[in-house]
């Protein structure tokens, strides 16, 4: 993928990409399955950044995902049809389109808004080769919220474990330290229209 | 005084030692020593958390000396973090954002009875088996399920030792007994001494932010500031309510704590942001979920350990009883 086409992605996910350009992408998108699974992962990663309270990327978080984007690359010609997908939070209308043309889906599962709790959970599991990409991806794809956020839910475990049994509280103080508090953590899954 | 009660009385003094355990003890007996040796014995061990597809180590340090309790919970691999608790004050050291949130405490009768026992009526909510299981790490084990009865709590399976009633391995299950979280020792150690400077904080906070989250005060059972649950989950009732300071809430707000006698859930009332309602918003951290919502111009989180129907049901469930004061902050 070149860097004109990862331009255009990042534009259009930010509905900045001007109307000729984004009819080209759309049609490339419609015919190139290894775009359409880079667009995914560009998407989730804009799905992560405008998470509720205004995202923030962990440490290392672009290259980790640079990194699985050229893997779904290289990994997108032996893809098999996935899931049907079903909607997706927050898209813009440019998203929209490419959604409708059957580029993607992306579902934010564990901190997300009421409106998306019908959204299915992920099944990375399947098929192997994209799974693989989904799973480093999802490994990758925690993403802070803003610190006022984050201190919060942190002083809301902290209060509440004072509360809980010993195990409880042992439990919901490791979820303290090996989490940031109300990451966002990201499941998914990528569909193609049949 | 209960049983529990009277242990944690004589662990406060010293004189803590776990009496001996009988495989044919019912199930309940081994939740209640387990949950005292936990709060009454120096053990120093490393574990891995798993939750989902995320696997950190962590360490833990429990030191009991002169009735004096001091626990150390430590990210090795992970965010870095700590969290040090006393019987003044707990410390969450967050070096990532370079804070450090301080929730004093009191040990008292009164959290004592907040903290969730498990009773008799836990049976209703809860089945309960114990049974034999492999050895771990060189200890016999007895094998403890949780199972509740419906969907409104989770469930746990315990793999305690035989002579201690240690856990050396726990899971929280989902109602369909699907693992939400696993936390495993590698290594466990109970020394009968462990020093003070192993529950040091490793973390240099010299320069970090200090916000004092919580408030000084007894707890309370009776309601705080007019705000009830109208109809909690199935088990749930109101064990203790206090006023919390919150960083980022220019005024203590009341927290509500209703337990089960396993589970707990926490509830805090904040005031609204002036710009209006906020999203309604479901968050996850291995087996905790936290709700939030608006409710009368107020900012309503509920936490627990529990699933997220439960803290969703609660959260929407909070009403401000007539005559109510108003949390004005100033907004």
């Amino acid at each position: 993928m070149t860097d004109q086409i990862k331009e255009q992605i990042s534009a259009l996910l930010d509905g900045e990409l001007p109307q000729n350009e984004l009819n080209l992408l759309v049609r490339r998108l419609e015919r190139d399955p290894a775009l359409r699974l880079a667009f995914g992962r560009y998407a989730l990663v804009g799905e992560v950044l405008r998470a509720p309270g205004g995202a923030l990327a962990s440490a290392g978080f672009a290259e980790r995902v640079s990194v699985a984007v050229a893997a779904g690359e290289s990994a997108a010609t032996s893809a098999a049809a996935y899931a049907p997908s079903t909607r997706r939070r927050r898209a813009t209308p440019l998203v929209g389109a490419a959604v409708a043309a059957g580029a993607l889906f992306a579902a934010v599962l564990l901190l997300v808004p009421e409106q998306a709790e019908q959204l299915q959970p992920a099944r990375i599991a399947e098929p192997p080769a994209p799974a693989a990409v989904a799973a480093d991806i999802e490994a990758s794809g925690a993403a802070s919220p803003t610190p006022a956020r984050s201190q919060r839910m942190a002083a809301y475990l902290v209060a509440h474990g004072e509360y809980s049994t010993p195990i409880a509280r042992r439990n919901v103080w490791t979820g303290v330290l090996a989490n940031d508090p109300g990451i966002t953590r990201v499941s998914y899954e990528f569909s193609e229209a049949r | 005084m209960s049983l529990r009660h009277a242990r944690v009385l004589a662990a406060a003094l010293g004189l803590a030692v776990v009496p001996g355990l009988q495989a044919a003890d019912p199930p309940r007996a081994w939740l209640e020593r387990m949950s005292e040796s936990l709060a009454t014995r120096n053990y120093d061990g490393l574990f891995t958390h798993t939750a989902g597809n995320q696997s950190e180590v962590m360490r833990i340090l429990h030191r009991v000396e002169d009735g004096r309790s001091v626990e150390r919970l430590v990210s090795l691999d992970g965010s870095g973090r700590e969290i040090v608790r006393t019987p003044e004050e707990v410390h969450a050291y967050l070096p990532d954002r370079r804070v450090v949130l301080v929730e004093p405490r009191k040990e008292d009768g009164s959290l004592l009875k907040a903290v969730p026992a498990p009773g008799p009526e836990l049976e209703l909510l809860y089945e309960l088996e114990a049974r034999p299981g492999h050895r771990i790490l060189g200890n016999d084990v007895r094998i403890v399920d949780v199972r509740p009865r419906d969907q409104y709590r989770y469930g746990y399976r315990l793999w305690l030792a035989e002579d201690t009633a240690m856990p050396l391995r726990s899971a929280v299950l989902d109602a369909e007994g699907r693992v939400i979280e696993q936390i495993q020792f590698t290594r466990l150690e109970m020394p009968a001494h462990i020093p003070a400077s192993a529950v040091e904080p490793s973390v240099d906070a010299t320069g970090y932010q200090w916000i004092r989250t919580g408030r000084r005060g007894n707890v309370r059972v009776a309601s705080v500031a007019g705000w009830r649950v109208r109809q909690a989950p199935p088990g749930f009732r109101l064990v203790a309510s206090r006023f919390q300071a919150l960083p980022g809430v220019p005024v203590p707000v009341p927290h509500l704590i209703f337990s089960d006698g396993l589970a707990s859930v926490s509830v805090f009332i904040e005031p609204g942001p002036a710009s209006g309602p906020i999203p309604r918003e479901h968050a996850t951290l291995g087996s905790a979920n936290a709700y939030t919502t608006t409710i009368q111009g107020h900012v309503v989180t509920a936490v627990g350990e529990v699933p997220q129907n439960t803290v969703r049901d609660i959260a929407s469930s909070v009403v401000p009883e007539s005559g109510a004061p108003a949390l004005d902050a100033g907004r």
